[in-house]
């Protein structure tokens, strides 16, 4: 069995710390919720996890079966058995999405998929996620919509078949019959034996997926680790209580002004 | 659409009935001027393996439309001109795909006459340079006093892929008339990280993922090319990256 263990992880994005020694075990098989007020770092942390070029990793270690993943590149962590289920879903124009699929599957397996063993792969794995077929004959993710790119996502941690997997809000955007067939897409993986940790800010999501533990994070660390009556004691009240009851100041977000004026309309760093 | 393959292209060419024109070993030092006859629908299609400068003058006569694929995947620099004139209810298509690398300097210049009402021009250049090349697009699309109703586009995206790559764009609208559309736009940057990030957490190597997004980036340019010539084209791509 595969086990992920974060030991004292501090992360700072543009110089500004966001994880302040994060503590966290992942088991192979467990559906870990993970919680907590905007901005305290849940996303950082799962972003972290696979590499992120923006985040950098200022202290501790993250083992995966006991190799450090934070000295690895992202494509050695997800030939590892890593995965995440994007919030946005980036749109690269060009790039056709089976293409796209067959290389990654081909970087997951010994030896290249055949034509026909990849297109019986993507049928079946299209229809389990209820995905049209046409979408992954057209460029990735480019004019998606919000669900359709959930869907892909999806789509995505079939044919890739992790050991554990990464959920950024995977509920966004989507309707519900979409939550539904994700749920169950989810499930399904869940009794093959695949461990998550699933960001959410909506019960519904847990309800459907019954997380095996939930925790929650403040102030860029790990403050409550335990069951899943965490879940809907936050649904029912928020966060208020772990102030009371752990005498944790919750920092506010913050938020900055915009840096991009009038002027800079034209001007782009990265060609979308 | 008839198919024509020529080997070279002479000093003075014209396109009389609707073809499609395909020039595979489009290289070397060279000038020449096309002709587009009336009513006709065309297509020209160039690779550029070796690299090609000069001078190209195409002239689309009235109600003719000639769309252009310019695929240069050369190692050598270039310098190309292409001046195209459109008469009235005409129009052209341009598009433009460039690999640049090594120390080669390239230099393309684009430009359109709208001499007459109803004539339309798009201009879309892509380009990718690497190592210590250098590329730059230039041309304007001018639009000339009277010339009502008429449409012009240009459009230049330069991917910038090492510290010691030059991109320039420059498209420039001329306009002396008022009852137009005329837009232009220019983008010259590296990779998106985010892009590489999504690739790569699915398994791709940071290598694979920048041919994936090279060549889809290039792709519009496939559609100008028979399946094994765009196969050509990918596996040209592929080993350059």
């Amino acid at each position: 069995m595969s086990t992920l263990v974060i030991k004292d992880l501090y992360a700072e994005v543009e110089g500004k710390p966001i994880l302040k020694g994060v503590n966290l075990t992942v088991n192979e098989g467990e559906t870990v919720a993970l919680l907590g007020p905007n901005g305290h770092g849940k996303s950082t942390l799962l972003n972290v996890l696979m590499g992120h070029p923006k985040y950098k990793v200022t202290k501790g270690e993250a083992l995966f079966d006991g190799q450090n993943i934070l000295e690895m590149t992202t494509d050695m962590r997800s030939k590892l058995g890593l995965f995440l289920g994007m919030q946005h879903p980036s749109e690269v124009p060009g790039v056709i999405n089976s293409d796209f699929l067959r290389a990654a599957i081909n970087e997951h397996s010994e030896k290249p998929i055949s034509t026909y063993q990849f297109y019986k792969l993507l049928d079946n794995a299209t229809k389990e996620v209820k995905m049209p077929f046409d979408l992954a004959t057209r460029s990735l993710n480019e004019g998606f919509s919000g669900g359709e790119k959930k869907r892909n996502e999806i789509l995505q941690l079939v044919l890739l078949n992790p050991k554990i997997a990464f959920l950024d809000e995977i509920d966004s955007g989507l309707d519900v019959d979409a939550l539904q067939i994700v749920a169950e897409v989810i499930n399904k993986l869940k009794e093959k034996g695949m461990g998550f940790l699933a960001i959410s800010h909506y019960a519904r999501l847990y309800d459907l997926i019954n997380p095996t533990r939930a925790v929650v994070m403040i102030n860029g660390r790990i403050v409550v680790d335990g069951g899943r009556d965490i879940i809907s004691k936050i649904d029912m009240h928020g966060y208020e209580w772990i102030k009371t009851e752990l005498g944790i100041e919750i920092a506010k977000e913050e938020k900055n002004m915009n840096t991009v004026s009038i002027g800079s309309c034209a001007v782009k760093e990265n060609i979308k | 659409m008839k198919e024509l393959f020529l080997k070279d292209i002479s000093n003075t060419f014209t396109v009389e009935e609707n073809q499609k024109l395909f020039i595979d070993n489009f290289d070397g030092e060279k000038s020449f001027s096309v002709t587009v006859n009336s009513d006709v629908e065309s297509q020209l299609s160039l690779l550029s393996l070796e690299g090609f400068s000069g001078n190209i003058d195409i002239k689309v006569n009235t109600n003719s439309r000639l769309e252009i694929f310019y695929a240069d995947l050369a190692k050598n620099s270039s310098n190309v001109k292409v001046n195209i004139s459109l008469d009235e209810g005409s129009g052209v298509v341009f598009h433009l795909a460039s690999l640049t690398t090594g120390t080669s300097n390239k230099n393309f210049t684009i430009s359109v006459d709208h001499n007459a009402k109803n004539s339309t021009s798009f201009v879309d250049n892509y380009g990718v340079v690497k190592e210590n090349g250098k590329l730059i697009f230039d041309g304007v699309s001018y639009i000339k006093n009277g010339c009502v109703k008429s449409v012009t586009r240009q459009n230049a995206k330069i991917m910038v892929f090492d510290e010691k790559s030059i991109g320039i764009a420059k498209p420039i609208l001329k306009i002396d008339e008022n009852d137009i559309q005329a837009s232009h736009g220019a983008v010259v940057g590296k990779i998106s990280d985010e892009h590489l990030f999504y690739l790569m957490s699915r398994g791709l190597s940071e290598e694979k993922a920048k041919v994936l997004i090279t060549y889809g980036y290039l792709k519009p340019i496939m559609n100008g090319f028979d399946e094994s010539t765009q196969q050509k084209i990918e596996e040209l791509i592929e080993g350059r990256m």
